[in-house]
């Protein structure tokens, strides 16, 4: 028995230390494979945050500067003063907080009557998702010229009203997800008591719900505040959102006002920074359905 | 019991009052803008020219289909960055899906990370590239000096080859990682038994790779390659910020064409029939893939 062991022993450790070898290589080619993703994926957030970043010093220098010797909000304080800046980020903030709140307002119910009473069958989820396909190009066209009609272009309440409406499919196909998760059994139980189906939906559902209400809320959020074609043809001057105002950054071939322009595009992604850590568990599901674009 | 089951027995008008809201709202701002625009489509409205129009039958659509080189370029565009996207995004976002998939630390906080693009918008991702692919202080020819990749100033968007690759590389930047987050999401449901039932019959990696993990995320891949697909026959932020359709229009995309159409030549009516053009090919897309799809399933069956 000894003998046995003493000859397998080495053979028997020359064969782990070879599959030692190899998962120890294969892990480090992983984290190498990684890491070049996460360069590549984060390396322009982070090439755009410290360009934000530089004075002219920096700006100019050559061999360029990577990273900021003086960082100074100048850019920011400038872009805030002459470009309006804090005024069209405060555009974005409340065109998607109030979309965001509409939404949720008007689908909470329609997503209910699917949950519960299936209304409209499959045909009412068939034109939905038919709806969350359609190109928003088609419906630029026709709106514009209503909205020209009815004298809703630069203003709040039309974009707040389209983005609410090109929202609706998307909001009411993912709560009725939530809602069908219910249990039913609380919800009777407040009818019993004498509640209206109304009462017992705000008062007993929407609490229970609320973390699901959250997810469709930050993606509703997330849509509108990226929402691009929509907001160039109908905003004007008074009524630009972030994204209409990068575009006033574009003129004058690609090397262009940096500064205020970098500025800006961090600004413009800092939602995204945070919804995305906030949707994690939930990004594939949002987004498969268009949830990031308006 | 009966109680609550008379609880529960609805009103006849609930339904449809709960669900009237939305219903109503999409009428008005979805579905009558829409047919609208159809009946747009067969006359000949030009806000340059004036309030006027006629009736002028499918001659837009004609017009479009037969005689507009402009609107087959901007087909042929879309198709030349569609399917380089498609296919790199497919095989970086599987092999970062498989990366993720091993047995690593950090996993969740990477993951997240790296799903971080396609939250930002088209249009904020093409600025910040654009200003990356700026001749003089852009990041990309900086570095490309430093490493002696190249030795001139390169202007990235002075030839149209060039340009559609640029578009391409910015494409591939937003949107694999969703490739990554689907793939994951389809490699995570299969069971990991298959795997240790092949390694005892003596698979290799490999093998197994080829014979358990790609047959079953194939359907993963049709549905994920299908939504990038409808998305990308979409694409405008992205060509609006960083090339505007240039040089020459040649990143001219159908949409953005569409755009041009309506709102720099205010032709509302030909605009109008391209875009029911596209909601045209974007649905024999949807269809397209369903047939496939259910193929598949009556195979399975």
């Amino acid at each position: 028995m000894r003998a046995v062991a003493t000859a397998t022993a080495p053979a028997f450790t020359r064969r782990l230390a070879r599959s030692r070898v190899r998962r120890w290589a294969g892990s480090g080619l992983t984290y190498l494979g990684l890491a070049a993703a996460l360069v590549f994926f984060l390396g322009p957030f982070f090439w755009i945050v410290t360009t934000s970043l530089k004075g002219n010093e920096d700006f100019f220098s050559f061999p360029p500067r990577w990273i900021p010797l003086e960082p100074s909000l100048a850019h920011y304080e400038r872009l805030f003063t002459k470009a309006s800046g804090l005024r069209y980020f405060g555009n974005s903030l409340l065109v998607s907080t109030l979309s965001m709140f509409a939404a949720l307002v008007v689908s909470l119910p329609t997503a209910y009557s699917i949950a519960r009473w299936r209304f409209g069958g499959g045909a009412l989820s068939t034109v939905l998702l038919v709806l969350r396909m359609l190109p928003a190009i088609a419906l630029i066209i026709p709106v514009y010229l209503m909205y020209r009609a009815f004298g809703l272009t630069n203003s709040y309440l039309g974009l707040i009203l389209l983005y609410t409406v090109v929202y609706i499919p998307f909001a009411v196909w993912l709560l009725v997800g939530f809602l069908r998760d219910f249990p039913v059994e609380i919800e009777e139980a407040a009818l019993i008591d004498g509640c209206t189906r109304l009462k017992a939906l705000i008062r007993v559902v929407v609490p229970i719900i609320a973390p699901g209400l959250a997810v469709v809320a930050l993606f509703a959020f997330i849509a509108t505040w990226n929402e691009f074609l929509f907001a160039v043809v109908l905003t004007g001057i008074e009524t630009k959102t972030m994204m209409v105002l990068v575009t006033s950054f574009t003129s004058g071939g690609t090397d262009m006002f940096y500064g205020e322009a970098s500025a800006s595009v961090v600004l413009g992604v800092l939602p995204a920074f945070a919804v995305a850590f906030a949707l994690q568990r939930y990004l594939v599901k949002g987004l498969a359905l268009g949830g990031t674009k308006g | 019991m009966r109680a609550a089951a008379l609880a529960l027995r609805r009103k006849q008008w609930e339904p449809l009052a709960f669900a009237s809201p939305s219903l109503v709202l999409i009428a008005l701002v979805i579905v009558f803008p829409l047919v609208y625009a159809f009946f747009l489509s067969l006359r000949n409205f030009d806000l340059s020219v004036g309030p006027g129009s006629e009736y002028v039958g499918l001659q837009n659509y004609t017009e479009a289909l037969f005689r507009d080189g402009r609107f087959w370029g901007s087909v042929w565009n879309t198709a030349l960055i569609i399917a380089p996207s498609l296919a790199l995004e497919l095989v970086l976002g599987l092999g970062l899906a498989l990366l993720l998939n091993r047995r690593i630390r950090a996993r969740s906080i990477l993951t997240a990370l790296l799903a971080i693009p396609p939250m930002v918008s088209p249009v904020m991702a093409a600025m910040a590239w654009r200003m990356m692919f700026g001749v003089k202080y852009g990041a990309i020819n900086n570095v490309g000096l430093q490493l002696g990749l190249i030795d001139v100033y390169f202007d990235w968007f002075s030839s149209p080859l060039i340009s559609i690759v640029a578009v391409v590389l910015v494409e591939i930047w937003h949107n694999t990682p969703f490739m990554m987050l689907v793939l994951l999401a389809g490699l995570q449901s299969i069971p990991q038994e298959l795997y240790e039932a092949a390694k005892a019959d003596g698979a290799s990696p490999w093998q197994s790779f080829w014979s358990i993990t790609l047959p079953l995320l194939k359907f993963t891949v049709a549905v994920a390659v299908m939504i990038r697909m409808i998305d990308l026959t979409k694409l405008f932020g992205l060509i609006f910020i960083l090339t505007y359709g240039g040089p020459g229009g040649s990143t001219e995309t159908v949409a953005f064409n569409t755009f041009l159409v309506g709102f720099n030549d205010f032709r509302m009516s030909y605009a109008s029939a391209l875009s029911f053009l596209i909601v045209l090919g974007v649905l024999l897309l949807t269809l397209a893939f369903l047939w496939v799809s259910r193929q598949r399933e009556a195979r399975a069956a």
